[in-house]
């Protein structure tokens, strides 16, 4: 029996700004084992580029190898995307945004792609600040290849294998934030009201945007003695606030009188709004956000939501000082000086 | 004794320890030959090493043009302590021994089949100039100098290449021009007549210009308007991508912004380099990268992709001695297997073989149109020798009406007429399916990019006769690429001769030598030099037209001849394997001698 | 919200939108997925178990269920339920043999029925498998009534009709025909256990007061008189222009007819608007089809006669009298409306009627003021259609089984609901849970030349296999419920993500209008239901509208824990004995 989705969609689907209903950001049916928390964050990911809005032929979607990475091909079936090899991502979303940096670059990768085959390119990626969103559906485990501990399964946690993890864990958002990430969120699948607008907010940043989503593994790794569980998540997530992102040209309406709320204008005019908890630290220093997730994995408790957010980097273009035109529409009228300037040329050879 | 007498027609090997300077030094030696209209070909032979290790350099003059390697040296500038005594051992007989005599040669240097020519470069130095940080480096200069008057060179094209080597800073010209006139004035005085080599202006050089292969590479590229390139340090690729980033510094800056058209991006790993190349092509721009066999080694698994997303890829592999690490600094030709069939799976790449900087310039240039006219990796197969080394080369042009062919690319007009597409569809009967850049088209266009299999929509398939289908399309590409890939060279000397000999890259100057020197000998050998991958059905015809083949390769292993064996049937004891894999540039010597001896050993036999 | 409690059996009866709009509650997914998979038999005895006659009804039915159809609110048209009742009976094999057997011996009671149309062939034949006596009075010469007297024979032919009649009296049915009822009284005096009335509405209206009525008469007609004038053979040809008034469906079957019988220029004139007319957007079309206009917004002033001989008509164009508007024909077809007219009742025998053509009743029971007289059909609630009359009949069924049994008749039997679980394993459902993209397939028909000139050639061909089987694969599958258990849920969204009209909601509980507001896609349908769970783990609830769910099943597919579940409901209306 074939397996599909029907065409049919609610008769009422509003258009956005763009005049895109929710179908257009819509990819194929997804493969994944039922209940697979990155089926929900592909769903997150369309409901944000369906909110912000971003045209679907304007963004480009980019992953390694496994589950994770086969998500692209469920949502924004009007983009292109690139299914690379394994741990490799970084590489090929950083040509692809050499040769234009207009588009929106949408990276998706596992903790297995991100912290281990993949740990080098991704470091280097963040260090470049490359201009793009890395989302990393975290599930602490390996899935295609049956449920090894990944490297950021927490020591201890334990998966239907049924051995407890012995080794440390790597918190990649941690990581991102030391070597210069401009964007840094944590997320949960199983929170898409969470979820939705910290996908807004990394798309508006400039720079390079890292979203950790633990996404539980209902087959391997959903366990109650796993701690990247839906009940376990559920119970230890603790976020740093709630996030609005109200997009350039729109009118703030929001009043935000408390003084717990915190704005952080993007390059483009965005505003981030943060409505935090009481005694939250700020998301534009570096350190305290280094603090925060170090105190709060001392309690076992998962902080989550903006980690940190500073749109004043710079990135790779503007680091390495290439022409704002899109490589990829250069002119050969342009690019090659002709035969009179290399005739010239050759004399500094004689 | 007798002293070796020539015109024109030498080898001056100069024994210096690295980064004293002495490689600017020797450059202007070799330049000065060159603009005295006289054919000449250096050969740097270092260490890899940055400081303190022995390094030499090798000049070898020919009036003929002979370019390859020739093999000894008639003059030895001796300016390395750690290597004097194996410098001086090493001196062919009748030759001529130049060293620094400010100290003593000890008495155990008592060959007295050479002349010794002692130059006291440290002593005139320290007297004649203030400055002690130039000292260091002007000792270097005042051996050119002396070798002006010893050569009878004349001290005036030396002093013009320095008046254009400082044009812009003329007090810097001042001090190499009067260490120049020092060793001049020292050797006219202390060794006239002293030297029976000489070298004489000619106009052999007439409008040619001196490069090395990796500027001329980055020239290419610069010309194909590459506009990136990710790239990991390391030798002797490295300068490609340097001399693209000065090139791209020079042509492509915007005046107003001072914002390049061109993105370098130094990687952390090969792995990252060429994957950077395959986003950039993917997504619409001429991009490409420089490499060595290590990283060609790395960058299998990507090629594996690129060949079967069918992505172009534009890769430099200047070759150096394998396996692993080798010897970085020496050079081979002993990637060719591993390039031709890169990464897992039945995988196979087109190979550019250039033999000299104008090969290479022309070759960057057709090699950017080649990989995307192909949608496929394309790999330029340089080498040390031609990366590194000054090579005289007819100058480059470039045809203004000529167009960069883009290949495949659907634009939004394009897609707004077609009724159906799929990315992998062989409308065309070549293999060759039509691509898209990403955000091109609101609506149409869009697809998925995958290393796992796929269909002619690009859709994932575990079908089997569907994968059996794209990889066999692949194979009628490969059979437009045999029809677009550069042909060889062939050079048929005697329609009825039966002996023929396959070269390609850098041991072509070397071979055509030999079998001048073989000609002269009464053995006339055809030849052909390979200049791409796939073979064209020319080589197979030149293979049916002899009995015997010689292929003469620099590895160990005889790679082209394996890879004429395994895409061609023929009995294998017909390609007879030439092989020189110490690192050096191979020499005509070398090839004419194992011609010579396995034509006769054939004979004997009989 | 309170958590939505599934077991009561409306709950789903109500998502099952096809069934809950007809009248007799056939269960159609049921039957459509058998036409699907060519079992016609078992399809044709579904719908005949329901509403007796899938022959005819799968040609001349109303088809509420049809404007119900969930498909309509998701796709371009609903599904054809109608006309696929008709493949079930058109490409059956004999299924006379699953008729349900006649007891031999009797149970002693008597029910006469008087009136030989839909609702009493209905009653007989819920009754005769219990063992009744039944016998029939109608005072026409054949059985059927409204369906053979008045429907023309290119909608509904002959032998469909009488087959599907004569599966009833084949039962046994005592008939006495041409027998005209003129007093009750009388007739009670027999000593029926029970008398079921289903004399329909005979008559239709005239406009006997009309100017030139009297004058006119020989060409002006009542015109549902005439359809069975026509039907048996009493009339056959008509004026070149005609003109027919009113703008129901027999209004279009009139006009229709009058084209087959020689009109060239027939044309419709109705009072108010085409949009507010009473005929089927179907028969509209049809009529249309066949190139006979439709004069909106005048209403009849006077027939106009000249030398005895009608010339023509007079209408006030909206209301003004002052200036008709004059419309020359030669023949006149009334098609105003029906009447009944209970002359033949006494009113001495205590049965009350609410007006000249409508008795008093209890609606639950059909029962009359007398209590052994039920009622049913048009003769009950006045003019509706085949359907109604059949489920009518079944409820008047029931009533006179449960007074002839000493019963209470209003504790009527519980419908009969079987759930049974959809799941084979992974990506495999019992049912066809797959949403076909395919359009509304087109019935053939005769072409209009052709028939035009035959009046007993039926127009519609109907489906063939092919065509039936995909459109009955356009059916969404609304009895296959979605069944969730809040205590296994681990709210993972995937149901949510994976439902195509986004009907799945994870939210906090609210009031139902506010809960509405906040879905998703807002739930703007209030005649469809909210499925409400109770409390989940998070504290929020399941909401689930059910407006445009598609059934198809994914998100039972995508869920980890089983927690929902595809459930068949087959919903059995209760039937006389049950």
């Amino acid at each position: 029996m074939t397996f599909t989705r029907p065409k049919f969609r609610h008769p009422d689907l509003p258009p956005n700004a763009l005049g895109y209903t929710r179908r257009d950001y819509e990819g194929a049916l997804s493969t994944l084992c039922a209940g697979c928390g990155h089926d929900s964050i592909s769903n997150a990911i369309i409901q944000a580029c369906y909110e912000l809005p971003v045209e679907p032929h304007r963004v480009v979607k980019m992953s390694g190898i496994g589950c994770s990475s086969k998500t692209p091909a469920y949502f924004l079936g009007k983009s292109h995307g690139f299914n690379s090899v394994h741990g490799r991502m970084p590489a090929i979303a950083t040509g692809a945004n050499m040769a234009n940096r207009d588009l929106l670059y949408l990276g998706v990768s596992g903790d297995g792609d991100t912290a281990s085959i993949g740990l080098g390119q991704f470091t280097h990626v963040v260090r470049r600040n490359l201009n793009m969103v890395y989302i990393v559906m975290n599930n602490g485990c390996y899935g295609l290849t049956k449920g090894q501990d990944s490297a950021t399964a927490d020591r201890g946690s334990t998966s239907k294998k049924g051995t407890p993890n012995p080794f440390e864990s790597i918190d990649l958002c941690e990581l991102a934030l030391q070597i210069g990430a401009g964007f840094v969120a944590r997320g949960f699948s199983g929170d898409k009201s969470q979820l939705v607008p910290l996908l807004k907010a990394a798309m508006s940043c400039r720079g390079f945007s890292l979203v950790d989503v633990i996404s539980p593994c209902v087959t391997f790794n959903n366990t109650s003695a796993s701690t990247k569980s839906y009940q376990y998540v559920r119970d230890h997530a603790e976020a740093t606030g709630t996030v609005d992102l109200v997009p350039p040209r729109q009118e703030i309406v929001t009043d935000y009188q408390d003084g717990a709320t915190q704005e952080v204008t993007l390059h483009d005019g965005s505003v981030i709004f943060l409505h935090k908890e009481e005694g939250s630290r700020s998301i534009t220093d570096r350190r305290a956000a280094i603090d925060a997730l170090e105190s709060h994995r001392a309690e076992n408790r998962i902080l989550t939501g903006i980690l940190y957010c500073m749109d004043d980097g710079g990135d790779t273009h503007e680091m390495i000082k290439t022409t704002l035109q899109p490589l990829n529409s250069i002119l050969q009228e342009d690019l090659c000086p002709g035969n009179a300037a290399l005739q010239q040329l050759m004399e500094g050879y004689r | 004794m007798e002293k070796i007498a020539s015109i024109n027609d030498c080898v001056i090997r100069f024994a210096n320890v690295n980064g004293s300077g002495s490689a600017s030094a020797n450059n202007l030696f070799a330049k000065a030959v060159f603009r005295l209209g006289v054919p000449v070909s250096p050969k740097n032979i270092f260490p890899s090493n940055i400081q303190g290790l022995p390094t030499w350099y090798e000049v070898r003059v020919s009036e003929k043009g002979y370019m390859g390697r020739r093999g000894g040296a008639d003059m030895v500038v001796a300016i390395n302590s750690q290597t004097l005594r194996q410098d001086y051992d090493e001196l062919v007989p009748g030759g001529y021994f130049l060293y620094d005599s400010t100290r003593t040669l000890p008495e155990e240097y008592n060959r007295t089949d050479i002349t010794v020519i002692g130059i006291p470069l440290t002593d005139l130095c320290n007297t004649k100039i203030e400055n002690p940080r130039l000292r260091q480096l002007l000792k270097n200069i005042v051996y050119v100098g002396a070798l002006a008057s010893l050569l009878d060179m004349g001290l005036e094209v030396f002093t013009d290449s320095l008046k254009r080597q400082f044009k812009k800073k003329p007090q810097l010209a001042e001090p190499n021009i009067q260490a120049l006139e020092i060793g001049f004035a020292y050797a006219r005085e202390h060794h006239q007549d002293a030297c029976g080599l000489s070298i004489q202006s000619r106009t052999c050089n007439d409008g040619k210009i001196m490069m090395d292969g990796n500027n001329a590479l980055a020239l290419g590229a610069l010309y194909a308007g590459a506009t990136v390139a990710g790239w990991y340090p390391i030798t002797p690729s490295t300068s490609v991508i340097e001399a693209f980033d000065s090139f791209t510094k020079r042509f492509r800056l915007e005046p107003e912004s001072g914002l390049r058209k061109a993105a370098i991006i130094q990687a952390e790993d090969e792995l990252a380099a060429v994957g950077m190349v395959i986003g950039a092509a993917w997504n619409g721009a001429r991009a490409f990268t420089a490499t060595s066999g290590p990283g060609l080694s790395l960058m299998n698994e990507f090629l594996g992709l690129a060949y079967f997303a069918e992505i172009p890829v534009l890769l430099v592999d200047v070759q150096r001695v394998g396996p692993s690490t080798g010897m970085p600094t020496r050079t081979q030709q002993s990637d060719i297997l591993t390039a031709a069939y890169a990464s897992h799976g039945d995988t196979r790449h087109v190979l550019l073989f250039p033999a000299g900087p104008r090969e290479c310039f022309e070759m960057m240039a057709d090699g950017f149109d080649l990989a995307e006219r192909l949608q496929s990796p394309v790999i330029i197969m340089s080498d040390l020798d031609l990366g590194m080394n000054d090579w005289i080369s007819e100058p480059f042009s470039w045809d203004d009406a000529r167009r960069y062919d883009r290949g495949k690319v659907l634009s939004a007009a394009d897609l707004e007429g077609l009724k159906e597409w799929g990315r992998y569809l062989d409308v065309d009967g070549d293999g060759i399916g039509y691509r898209t850049y990403p955000g091109t088209h609101p609506s149409k266009g869009a697809y998925f990019t995958r290393g796992s299999s796929h269909n002619e929509y690009a859709a994932y398939t575990e079908v089997a006769p569907v994968y059996e289908r794209g990889m066999n399309r692949l194979l009628i590409k490969w059979e437009t690429a045999r029809r677009l890939v550069p042909p060889p060279e062939e050079k048929i000397s005697d329609p009825a001769c039966r002996i023929g000999a396959i070269f390609f890259g850098t041991s072509s100057p070397a071979a055509f030598e030999a079998l001048d020197i073989l000609k002269a000998e009464g053995i006339t050998v055809n030849s052909l030099r390979l200049r791409s991958f796939p073979f064209q059905p020319q080589v197979m015809e030149f293979i049916n037209r002899h009995d015997r083949v010689f292929i003469i390769e620099q590895n160990r292993d005889g790679q082209v001849r394996k890879l004429l064996l395994a895409e061609n049937e023929m009995p294998a004891v017909k390609l007879v394997p030439v092989l020189h894999f110490d690192g050096h540039p191979i020499t005509a010597g070398f090839i004419s001698q194992q011609i010579r001896q396995a034509l006769q050993a054939r004979n004997s036999s009989i | 919200m309170k958590p939505t409690d599934i077991r009561n059996p409306e709950y789903f009866h109500k998502v099952i939108d096809c069934q809950y709009a007809c009248p007799s509650h056939t269960p159609v997914p049921e039957y459509l997925r058998l036409i699907a998979e060519g079992r016609y038999a078992d399809a044709y005895m579904i719908n005949w178990h329901s509403n007796v006659f899938p022959g005819v009804l799968g040609r001349i039915c109303d088809r509420p269920c049809e404007p119900a159809c969930r498909r309509g609110r998701v796709d371009r048209e609903p599904v054809a339920i109608c006309r696929l009742k008709r493949v079930a009976a058109d490409f059956k094999d004999a299924v006379k043999a699953r008729m349900p057997q006649i007891p031999k011996e009797k149970n002693g009671k008597r029910v006469a029925l008087i009136g030989g149309g839909p609702a009493s062939l209905t009653v007989a034949r819920d009754l005769m498998p219990l063992g009744y006596q039944v016998d029939l009075y109608d005072e026409q010469s054949a059985v059927g009534g409204f369906m053979r007297s008045q429907v023309p024979s290119f909608r509904l032919p002959l032998e469909v009709l009488d087959e599907e009649i004569d599966y009833i009296l084949d039962m046994g049915v005592n008939t006495f025909l041409n027998c005209r009822i003129t007093s009750l009284k009388e007739f009670l005096q027999k000593g029926y256990d029970a008398v079921f009335i289903g004399t329909g509405a005979p008559r239709g209206r005239d406009l006997p007061t009309l100017k030139g009525r009297q004058e006119g008469d020989d060409h002006i007609h009542v015109g549902i008189e005439w359809l069975a004038a026509v039907a048996y053979g009493h009339i056959d040809t008509i004026g070149a222009t005609t003109l027919v008034i009113g703008g129901g469906n027999t209004a279009m079957d009139c006009c229709r007819m009058a084209r087959r019988l020689g009109g060239k220029d027939v044309r419709v004139v109705i009072r108010g608007s085409r949009a507010k007319m009473n005929a089927s957007p179907w028969e509209i079309e049809d009529a249309l089809k066949e190139d006979i206009p439709i004069i909106e917004g005048l209403s009849p002033l006077e027939f106009v006669v000249r030398d005895g001989r009608l010339i023509g008509m007079h209408f006030a164009k909206g209301g003004d009298q002052e200036n008709p508007v004059f419309i020359a024909c030669d023949e006149v077809l009334l098609a105003v409306g029906q009447q009944n007219a209970f002359t033949w009742i006494e009113k001495e025998l205590g049965l009350k009627l609410k007006n000249h053509w409508l008795p008093v009743i209890d609606e639950a029971t059909l029962q009359s003021t007398l209590p052994q007289v039920f009622f049913g059909g048009d003769a009950a609630l006045g003019p509706k259609n085949v359907i109604t009359a059949v489920a009518l009949g079944h409820q008047a069924a029931i009533s006179i089984d449960l007074y002839c049994r000493g019963l209470d008749l209003k504790v009527r039997p519980a419908p009969g609901i079987t759930l049974s679980s959809q799941k084979m394993g992974v990506h495999d459902w019992i049912y066809d849970s797959q949403v076909t993209d395919d359009a509304r397939q087109r019935v053939p028909t005769v072409e209009t030349v052709k028939s035009i000139q035959d009046r007993m050639l039926e127009v519609e061909l109907g489906f063939d296999k092919k065509s039936g089987r995909t459109e009955a694969q356009r059916c969404l599958n609304c009895d296959v419920q979605t069944v969730f258990s809040f205590a296994d849920c681990i709210e993972c969204d995937a149901c949510a993500d994976i439902c195509p009209t986004s009907c799945i909601n994870f939210i906090n509980n609210g009031e139902e209008e506010d809960l509405r507001s906040r879905l998703a896609m807002p739930a703007k349908n209030t005649s469809q239901d909210l499925y409400v769970s109770d409390v989940l783990k998070t504290g929020r609830v399941m909401v689930k509208d059910e407006n445009v769910c598609l059934h198809c099943g994914l998100c039972a597919e995508r869920c980890p824990t089983a927690a929902w579940e595809m459930v068949k409901c087959f919903y059995d209306c209760a039937k006389a004995g049950q």
